[in-house]
């Protein structure tokens, strides 16, 4: 459905999106994961029409976006990160305005816009000024306003920015529903749990390229079967700490990561009494302990050095 | 369907708001009633609208000539209506309130005025219309100002042609050539051809005049135009001879507050686009060419509502004239909106930010405003002010709105102004559209 080959997008000499290339497939749910400022808003903006490329192709439903905007712009609909409403219409007049510009209007807009009403549980708020709803409602409009028109493709660009966990949680359900309906979807997030969640694919986005891409068991396994354990210790100790613990089985490596030790183990709940035992012997209490298993941020990690939230 | 889509989405949004309502069509309406009271009007059209401002001349032996001249003069502003009479009844008329002012011009004033005295003009004011009066002493002022520019230039262009002293034969022969008792002139001129102080006369005054015309034309005094429109302002006087200043004040408010409205729908692509819904609506099957008219359109149609409301509004509370025939006002409403809008929208593309289009267009309004005529009536504008004028929209809009509703003068008589201002709308909306697609395929609107 979607084709995305070598894109490039430039802000003077800034490359915004420097080669990036994918595919998504029809109904699949592709998320774009990546710290602010990856490039991920602007690899939408330029599907999407909005940006002109400077280099690289794409095209949506066989369509080039740059050749035939028109047609791509029928194809798709699209959730901006910021709350895109008129704050000053009720919640019907914004959908039914939304509607009427791709040319629906009658009988079919007005069912379109309460079944869309009822998805977002706004059915009772609907006359209701959206300058006077919750953050969490204004989002589930923002939302349910880029279906109006029953597009082929989403996107989302991180559309749960500044609400809280309820409210979160059912705009990730919604979208959920809307995946399984068929509806090809790209989620942008720096959220790696919702795109843990939600994603079928995920690609991972730093400084404007693709560091990694495939599902999430694909991208887990690219730094194998490892735990990390964190713990707090005094920077005198950890050179003997260092020298002592290649020696146990089991660990891979150590490291220092913001003020605190690492250990990478290949079995860390093995690891951890010789740890403790170690401790001891130095007088010491083992603290602020954290065993992680690995996942998209462990990834991330890896692949940068730098957490998605830096 | 899609651009009544998007007028009507903006229509809605500015109808759902009460406090644009008020500063649109509110406050002109109040301002236009506070001023009108000042000058005495009433409401409802109580009294027949607000009277000229009763002025009394007094000079006692002035040439007939140069009474007719001064009173056509000023009641063709249509801000006055003007009376002769000897000093004592002025004094009464003033005194018992009859009269705003009097206008006391010297004793012999032709004569001294050719013998280069000092001229001391009096103003008796009603102290009970200080207002009125105020205006009188202003208009007063200013042409003396006039004058006086018109003086000094006249000497610093000729300094050696000090004005001589004229004895008493030379000042009856002045006096005859204004009074009109040319049988005389020419007798006088037959029997005594070599009459040294008849030939001095007239080859000064051929001079004198010669200069004069020559100094009006240089400098753009508009003495021509003001000899030709020799008609009363028919709209706003009724049969008691009465005048209606709120024709004047009524379009000139409503076209200063609709720059301010204008710029606002203009604004509104700055907001859009920080709120993300103008990227919205770019994604839509709108097209960027097919947006832009959308969104000019809906500028128009909310400023065109604007000044039918406002002019309906005065026509049912003040009596405003709404000109001599149908159509038009409404033609000069409609171009006036466009251009408005083609001015306001090209500020808008130009401007990167919101920010910076809201002091752009505050200044531009403002500036415009005290250009084109919205801050004095264009009668009393000077000339350079008038010159520099031509160049701003709201002056044509300005001069239409005071030939149709003030003049009573339909566009079929006088279509100048409406046709400057379509032809600037037409101008403005081609490079307002390559601007806008040029801003959109650059990204400059995402």
């Amino acid at each position: 459905m979607i084709q995305v080959n070598e894109l490039v997008k430039k802000y003077g000499s800034h490359r915004a999106v420097d080669g990036i290339s994918f595919d998504v497939a029809k109904g699949e749910l592709f998320g774009l994961l990546g710290p602010n400022g990856a490039g991920k808003t602007t690899t939408i903006s330029v599907l999407a029409t909005l940006l002109p490329a400077n280099g690289g192709r794409a095209s949506i439903g066989g369509h080039d976006v740059a050749g035939d905007a028109a047609a791509v712009r029928r194809l798709i609909g699209i959730v901006p990160q910021e709350i895109a409403l008129y704050t000053d219409l009720s919640a019907r007049d914004n959908l039914e305005f939304w509607g009427r510009l791709y040319g629906m209007g009658g009988a079919v807009l007005k069912n379109r816009v309460t079944e869309l009403l009822d998805m977002a549980e706004l059915g009772e708020q609907a006359s209701q000024k959206v300058s006077t709803f919750s953050g969490g409602m204004k989002r589930r409009l923002n939302l349910v306003v880029g279906l109006v028109h029953s597009p082929e493709v989403l996107f989302l660009d991180e559309p749960t920015v500044g609400i809280d966990a309820q409210a979160r949680s059912r705009i990730l359900e919604i979208i959920r529903g809307l995946s399984g309906s068929g509806l090809t979807v790209i989620y942008t997030t720096h959220y790696l749990e919702e795109a843990e969640q939600l994603c079928d694919r995920i690609g991972v986005i730093d400084q404007g390229k693709m560091v990694a891409l495939g599902d999430k068991e694909e991208l887990i396994s690219q730094i194998g079967d490892e735990d990390l354990i964190r713990f707090q210790l005094d920077p005198g100790l950890r050179a003997a700490l260092g020298s002592i613990a290649e020696t146990w089985t089991g660990c891979l490596g150590i490291a220092e990561r913001r003020g605190k030790v690492e250990i990478r183990a290949r079995d860390g709940a093995r690891l951890l009494p010789e740890l403790q035992a170690w401790f001891q012997t130095q007088g010491q209490t083992l603290e602020q302990l954290e065993v992680d298993r690995p996942n998209l941020e462990t990834l991330y990690l890896n692949l940068t050095g730098r957490g998605l939230r830096e | 369907m899609r651009i009544i889509a998007l007028v009507r989405k903006d229509l809605q949004r500015v109808l759902g708001d009460r406090r644009a309502l008020f500063v649109n069509l509110a406050l002109p309406l109040v301002l236009t009633f506070i001023i009108g009271l000042s000058f005495g009007g009433g409401f409802l059209g109580s009294g027949g609208g607000i009277s000229a401002i009763p002025v009394v001349m007094v000079s006692e032996e002035l040439p007939a000539l140069l009474t007719e001249r001064i009173t056509e003069g000023l009641e063709e502003s249509g801000f006055f209506t003007v009376s002769w009479a000897d000093s004592s009844t002025a004094d009464a008329l003033v005194r018992e309130g009859t009269a705003a002012a009097a206008v006391v011009l010297p004793q012999d004033l032709v004569e001294r005025f050719f013998s280069a005295e000092n001229l001391v003009i009096e103003v008796w004011k009603d102290p009970g219309s200080a207002l009125k009066a105020g205006i009188v002493e202003e208009i007063l002022r200013r042409a003396l100002t006039r004058y006086q520019a018109g003086e000094a230039a006249y000497r610093a262009l000729w300094p050696d042609e000090e004005m001589a002293q004229v004895g008493d034969a030379e000042a009856r022969i002045w006096r005859n050539l204004l009074d009109g008792n040319f049988t005389e002139v020419w007798e006088n001129w037959r029997s005594a051809r070599g009459d040294t102080t008849f030939t001095a006369a007239a080859e000064r005054m051929a001079l004198t005049m010669d200069r004069h015309a020559a100094l009006s034309r240089a400098m753009g005094e508009t003495r021509i135009t003001l000899a030709v429109a020799d008609k009363a302002p028919a709209g706003q006087t009724d049969d008691d001879g009465q005048v209606n200043l709120f024709n004047f004040f009524l379009p000139s408010f409503s076209v200063f507050f609709l720059m301010f409205s204008v710029a606002g729908s203009c604004r509104d692509i700055h907001r859009e686009r920080t709120t993300g819904t103008l990227q919205r609506q770019l994604l839509s099957p709108l097209g960027d060419l097919e947006f832009m008219l959308a969104k000019w359109s809906s500028a128009v149609v909310q400023a065109v509502f604007q000044l039918l409301v406002l002019f309906l509004s005065g026509a049912l509370l003040f009596r405003v004239n709404l000109g001599p025939d149908i159509w038009s006002l409404p033609l000069a409403v409609l171009t006036c909106c466009t251009a408005g809008v083609g001015v306001f929208m090209l500020l808008a593309l130009l401007s990167r930010t919101e920010k910076i289009m809201d002091n752009l267009s505050t200044v531009v309004v403002l500036v415009s405003a005290m250009l084109g005529g919205n801050m004095m009536p264009i009668d009393a504008m000077p000339a350079w002010l008038r010159a520099v004028g031509h160049y701003v929209f709201n002056y044509w809009a300005n001069l239409s709105f005071h030939n149709i509703m003030a003049q009573d003068t339909g566009i079929a008589a006088d279509p100048q102004p409406v046709l400057v201002l379509a032809v600037v709308s037409l101008i403005l909306l081609a490079v307002n559209l390559l601007l806008f697609r040029s801003r959109v395929r650059r990204g400059g609107l995402a």
